[in-house]
């Protein structure tokens, strides 16, 4: 793509992000939403073949309902509010109706179906901008909503994310559709929380872009989209496989990586206010999610897979430059005991 | 205790910046000097702990087993040499640097006040260890084995995270100082049975219970010797040590609650001895006694009279060592005939009959011979057992017998008899296998003389 377009494009996207996070008027929202929208759908089709097209498509339908029920409800929400400020919603309905539209854009369940076939279809990177930018402007909703979401459908939709995105993860070989999964469970971890301590929210959301940073420069330095390729990087750089290794342990919510403290956090909020069940389900429910993780690992790097003998003629050729790589690792593992400092974001 | 966890750090340097040849020197040598400094913590001058800090304290329940994990990592060190001397050179730092970090967690977990942060360091544990049991064992089977120990574990600690959570709600703080004197009586409800259930259950399966015993023997088998002592010696008295921590803040309801875990321990102790009269696999023979001897712990915590937690600790100090000897010796036969099956590797008497000494110690420690502190644990159990209820006295009869039955079968097939035509060419004994038998069994005939160390707070 001509150079100068892409950046244009791609300074749209981040416009739109920006308007959304900073509006204040519901109808400037909505247009942050669909310049968002319209911006990233050339940077998905950045390779033009069908498979790309189709995703881009998918993409596309999915997030412009969405953002139509946004507009439906917004306008409910200036009937019985008489104003466009952005505060908390007046009333149930457009409550609901505003809730399962970011769900839909955020990819829970039961709006979760199109982030895997999504994901598979486009790129590691443009995969990259899928599952953590885009993820940031509903969120950034959500956050300002969140007194008046209905606790019922939101925790409904968040134990039904966490499930389905370890189930579904399971038999999957493709490591975008297994990020994509990934990405469903914790988004559901992220909104369980989202009425009681919406700042957990966003420091889960904070650890949770570090490590699929981490992980998709990961599977973009080596070239890899499925668990395959992926086995092979012990021949390229040894390196990697240990990288790897400590990412996935982390996303899967093992002491003493930084993956565990928001699910800690998560699980001390819910517990203090009394709901002692659910977190206890989907801290077990995370454990599908870990599997999985496993298994990636134990295909990576605690086994030495078998290869041909081309395989060890990878490294000679051109390594790709990753931006940021090691602060990016050790953020994403080793931020467990910094957790007392939760209390400046109060 | 920051002049025993910072030099344990500070090893991870030291190994990735030794030369080639005097990285297994430097190692075990300052491990070892490691373990002489923690042996300070062994005085204890009043019934109330140590305290060294606000997250740091140790007392005398704790001490035995922070001075027997820092023991046994120079143990670690010295067993692993012959089977890494083919590795390249970064792979034996990397299982170095394993070795320390869990090193590192142990002795962390061990003198944790705040009761969350041990949970985090005893969940921290795991990683480690996995991967030393899946990147160093030996077979195909030590993917399973890594995975079954991961989520056997996970299952079992996460309802424990949510309950130490829900306690700190209540009560307002978890630091273990200051609940042994806030002991209120749990009130009587089904939320609180299901919190005992929560707090239980992940020590339960690290003991492991006999119900909930799967993973061991895959972990235990498929682990590479430096896992296998670990695991044996340490990581399975985290369960213990968890227990009789917690048991304090759980009362009354342990009277009721621990019956099906009492009936499952008491016939379980007697299901793996048995199972071990018919095994194989040597390894798996050892992995099952530790099951065993692990039950008799559970049983000793269930009771909670001062002679129980007595026997429970010295128990756990005394089969910490001997288990961990019996693994050594089985990779010693491992290492010279690369199989597991006890038969292939017999009459070893005839060819190595130092070793055949260690073998007769390390059987007749494991089947609780007097005067050595397996007895004393083993007897301190049985007699509180007895006064609990008089009946148990069969089972736990039955336990010894069948201890004795299976320690000698073992003893006698790998020791005594005709040795094979296959194995006449076995390289003898090294020297640093026969120091590292010593090393076990020196601490082990020594306490003997003065038990009351291990004996725990309630002595």
């Amino acid at each position: 793509m001509n150079p100068l377009i892409f950046t244009t494009i791609l300074m749209t996207v981040l416009l739109g992000t920006m308007i959304v996070m900073m509006s204040s008027h519901w109808l400037m929202i909505w247009i942050g939403f669909e310049m968002n929208l319209l911006a990233i759908i050339p940077i998905l089709m950045k390779k033009y073949n069908p498979r790309t097209m189709e995703a881009s498509t998918k993409y596309f339908l999915t997030q412009a309902t969405a953002s139509m029920l946004l507009m439906m409800a917004i306008i409910i929400n200036l009937m019985h509010s008489g104003q466009w400020t952005i505060t908390k919603v007046f009333n149930p309905t457009a409550s609901i109706i505003m809730t399962s539209a970011l769900a839909m854009k955020l990819g829970l369940t039961p709006f979760h179906f199109w982030v895997p076939e999504v994901t598979q279809g486009i790129s590691l990177t443009s995969g990259l901008i899928l599952l953590t930018w885009q993820k940031l402007a509903p969120m950034s909703i959500l956050y300002q909503i969140s007194p008046s979401i209905n606790l019922n459908i939101l925790l409904t939709m968040a134990v039904l994310s966490i499930l389905v995105g370890g189930w579904g993860g399971l038999n999957q070989t493709q490591l975008r559709k297994i990020m994509a999964y990934s990405s469903i469970a914790h988004m559901g971890w992220m909104t369980a929380v989202l009425v009681y301590n919406p700042t957990l929210t966003m420091l889960n959301m904070l650890i949770y872009i570090m490590m699929t940073l981490t992980m998709f420069m990961l599977f973009i330095h080596s070239s890899s989209t499925t668990t395959l390729s992926l086995s092979h990087t012990w021949n390229k750089t040894p390196l990697i496989t240990t990288l790897i290794l400590i990412t996935l342990l982390s996303m899967g919510g093992l002491p003493p990586l930084s993956g565990f403290m928001p699910k800690w956090m998560i699980i001390q909020e819910l517990t203090k206010n009394s709901s002692i069940i659910l977190p206890t389900l989907m801290a077990i429910m995370a454990l599908l999610n870990l599997y999985f993780y496993m298994r990636l690992t134990y295909s990576t790097s605690l086994t030495m897979f078998p290869s041909t003998n081309n395989m060890k003629m990878k490294w000679q050729f051109e390594t790709k430059r990753i931006t940021l790589l090691p602060p990016l690792i050790v953020m994403s593992s080793l931020l467990l005991p910094l957790t007392p400092m939760l209390s400046i974001l109060d | 205790m920051l002049k025993i966890i910072i030099p344990t750090i500070m090893l991870m340097p030291l190994t990735w910046l030794s030369k080639k040849n005097m990285i297994w020197i430097n190692t075990t040598t300052y491990s070892l000097l490691i373990s002489l400094i923690s042996l300070s913590l062994l005085n204890q001058p009043s019934n109330n702990s140590l305290n060294f800090s606000l997250m740091f304290f140790s007392d005398p329940l704790s001490a035995p087993l922070l001075v027997l994990t820092t023991w046994l990592l120079p143990l670690m060190l010295m067993a692993s040499q012959h089977h890494l001397s083919k590795e390249p050179l970064i792979r034996k730092k990397l299982y170095i640097t394993m070795l320390t970090m869990l090193q590192t967690f142990l002795i962390m977990t061990f003198t944790a006040t705040e009761l969350i942060s041990f949970y985090i360091l005893f969940e921290a544990t795991l990683v480690p260890t996995l991967i030393i049991i899946t990147r160093w064992g030996n077979q195909t089977e030590r993917l399973n084995a890594g995975l079954y120990f991961l989520f056997y574990t996970l299952m079992g600690s996460l309802p424990l995270l949510v309950a130490l959570i829900s306690i700190q709600n209540l009560t307002g703080s978890l630091n273990f100082l200051l609940i042994q004197y806030w002991n209120q009586a749990l009130p009587d409800s089904w939320s609180n049975i299901f919190l005992w259930l929560a707090c239980m259950m992940a020590f339960m399966v690290k003991m492991p219970l006999y119900g909930l015993h799967l993973w061991l023997p895959k972990a235990h088998v498929e682990a590479p010797i430096a896992g296998s002592m670990v695991l044996a010696a340490i990581l399975l008295k985290l369960g213990g040590y968890g227990m009789l921590r917690i048991t304090t803040m759980l009362n009354p309801q342990t009277s009721f609650m621990a019956y099906p875990f009492l009936m499952l321990s008491l016939w379980g102790m007697i299901m793996t001895s048995s199972i071990c009269l018919r095994q194989t696999d040597l390894k798996s023979l050892i992995a099952y006694s530790s099951v065993s001897h692990m039950a008799l712990v559970i049983v000793a915590v269930l009771i909670q009279t001062p002679w129980s937690y007595m026997g429970a600790t010295a128990l756990m100090i005394a089969h910490g060592l001997t288990s961990s000897m019996l693994f050594c010796l089985a990779n010693s036969n491992y290492e010279r005939t690369h199989s597991r099956t006890m038969i292939l590797a017999r009459g070893l008497q005839t060819l190595l009959p130092l070793m055949a000494a260690w073998w007769l110690l390390a059987s007749l420690t494991n089947l609780a011979l007097p005067p050595s502190i397996n007895l004393i644990g083993e007897l301190f159990v049985v007699m509180s057992s007895f006064s609990w209820s008089n009946i148990t006295i069969i089972l736990m009869g039955a336990n010894i017998t069948i201890t004795a039955l299976y320690s000698l079968y073992m003893l006698i097939t790998t020791q005594r008899g005709k040795y094979t035509h296959h194995i006449n060419s076995i390289k003898p004994s090294f020297t640093r296998e026969n120091a590292l038998m010593a090393l076990h069994m020196t601490p082990l005939l020594l306490l003997s003389l003065n038990p009351k160390i291990i004996l725990g707070f309630t002595y």
